[in-house]
């Protein structure tokens, strides 16, 4: 790894946070195994191993035989990152713990159901790169306005308003903070767009937000 | 050999332990003080904690008790540092829940960096065995990810240690027997032989996924015997060879105190 990694001891991913995933997913969601949608925010891990960098290649997943696996699929999302310890804080209070945003993106397997962690989708060595660096959260007024989108060998494959996000970075600031206390450096990447972008071996992949960042990655395997 | 993180005096230190009790430090000054002293503070024996895997419904006994069938792959959630406390330490119950139970685990610590690692060579990845009691709050499960991390990932539920023995002083650690004290009263008691995915399995089929590294730790899951706690209760959870770990129970007002 040659840059400085971004994430400090946690990264925190807010899954199912696409108000028109939730609504397409509505029946599914009353049927079993999940019986009713979710009344929580759907949190996950991107644990250490995963964690990688701007410019950094993304491994191409293997499977349990040893085989390549057939698909690969990214998300983005904004990163928050946390400027100071945050515990059991109030929406209207939780921007202020911010230090600062940046872009995280998600590489794995497809996502095929929510019932239980998915570890061996989404814990695949390098697959999360965050960065290409910090944004001071005082030049973000409204992170909630920004926009997120993925173009994979310079075509935009997905567009993603954070408008259109179930909860708002800061309640989920302030939830996340009633589970766990969060430290400096810790990243929430706050939702991602429903839809999920298929990829290739070889792909470029580039993860924008606009007044923050972009994030380029490629993916190996060849 | 034993090894621990305990403050002294206000010091942090990294200590051994030896067959006779005896504690050395680090730098190999001897701590005159028994195990039970008060003047000890036990830290959480991982130095620096990595990723914590955590195992559901790994005890035949346990997946029946809960209405599951045992699983057919194992059932492997995550959880960080903060939910680490260390022997003697408080945990606390969350205000207005209905269930909150201990959960008495074998927990393995990872010394060595790996991946697609054999189940045979498994061990020599393996720096040491501790205890842990990873507590879970019914009340907030969710088929979601389940179990969700707001059952699961908060903060001083996963109380760990007071020591890691060294893996070449458990011969077999698929054999131990594991109880849990509630208020000095049995209320857990099984055997690490009834576990459905052992170590060297976890190890095999976590690296075979990524790349598993030192300070890494695999939490084995719990068996049958689980019941609510209060604040004000003690409870020990121990393992045969390894280790005592007891924690009490506090409000979530006495633990968060001005946070609260």
């Amino acid at each position: 790894m040659t840059a400085t990694l971004l994430v400090n001891s946690k990264l925190v991913c807010v899954a199912l946070n696409d108000k028109a995933q939730l609504k397409a997913l509505d029946a599914t969601f009353n049927q079993a195994p999940y019986n009713k949608p979710p009344t929580q925010p759907v949190l996950y891990y991107k644990p250490r191993n995963t964690w990688s960098v701007d410019t950094a290649e993304v491994e191409w997943a293997k499977d349990f035989d040893g085989k390549d696996v057939p698909t690969m699929v990214v998300g983005a999302s904004l990163g928050v990152v946390i400027g100071k310890e945050t515990c059991r804080v109030k929406p209207e209070e939780a921007l202020s713990f911010v230090g600062g945003y940046t872009v995280v993106a998600d590489y794995s397997l497809p996502e095929e159901n929510y019932y239980r962690p998915d570890i061996k989708g989404k814990c695949l060595d390098t697959s999360a790169p965050v960065g290409p660096s910090l944004v001071a959260a005082d030049k973000i007024a409204q992170p909630d306005a920004l926009s997120v989108t993925i173009k994979v060998n310079g075509e935009l494959k997905s567009t993603f308003d954070l408008s259109q996000m179930q909860r708002s970075v800061a309640e989920l600031i302030s939830i996340i903070s009633n589970i766990m206390t969060l430290q400096a450096g810790e990243v929430i990447a706050v939702g991602f767009a429903g839809e999920r972008v298929a990829l290739a071996k070889g792909d470029k992949v580039e993860a924008a937000i606009a007044g923050i960042g972009t994030l380029n990655n490629t993916l190996g395997g060849i | 050999m034993r090894y621990a993180r305990i403050l002294v005096e206000g010091r942090e230190l990294d200590i051994t332990i030896d067959a006779q009790d005896k504690i050395t430090t680090q730098e190999g000054q001897s701590i005159d003080l028994p195990l039970d002293s008060d003047q000890i503070t036990w830290l959480p024996p991982v130095k620096e904690p990595g990723t914590i895997f955590a195992l559901g419904l790994n005890y035949a006994d346990h997946a029946t008790e809960l209405n599951f069938a045992p699983p057919k792959e194992p059932l492997v959630f995550i959880k960080h540092a903060n939910t680490l406390t260390g022997h003697k330490q408080t945990s606390y119950r969350p205000d207005n829940i209905e269930y909150q139970h201990y959960e008495c685990e074998l927990v393995a610590v990872i010394g060595k960096q790996g991946k697609n690692i054999k189940r045979e060579d498994a061990l020599d990845y393996v720096a040491g065995y501790t205890v842990c009691n990873d507590f879970a709050i019914r009340d907030y499960l969710e088929n979601y990810y389940r179990p969700n991390l707001r059952v699961k990932s908060r903060d001083s539920l996963l109380p760990m240690g007071p020591w890691i023995v060294d893996v070449a002083d458990v011969p077999n650690a698929n054999n131990l027997r594991l109880t849990t004290t509630v208020n000095g009263k049995i209320t857990q008691d099984g055997s690490t032989k009834d576990m459905i995915f052992d170590v060297p399995f976890l190890i095999e089929y976590l690296s075979k996924i990524m790349t598993l590294n030192p300070g890494d730790m695999i939490a084995t899951g719990t068996p049958h015997g689980v019941a609510d706690m209060q604040p004000g209760d003690t409870v020990v959870c121990s393992i045969e060879s390894i280790c005592d770990l007891e924690t009490r129970i506090v409000s979530e007002q006495e633990y968060y105190g001005k946070n609260y």
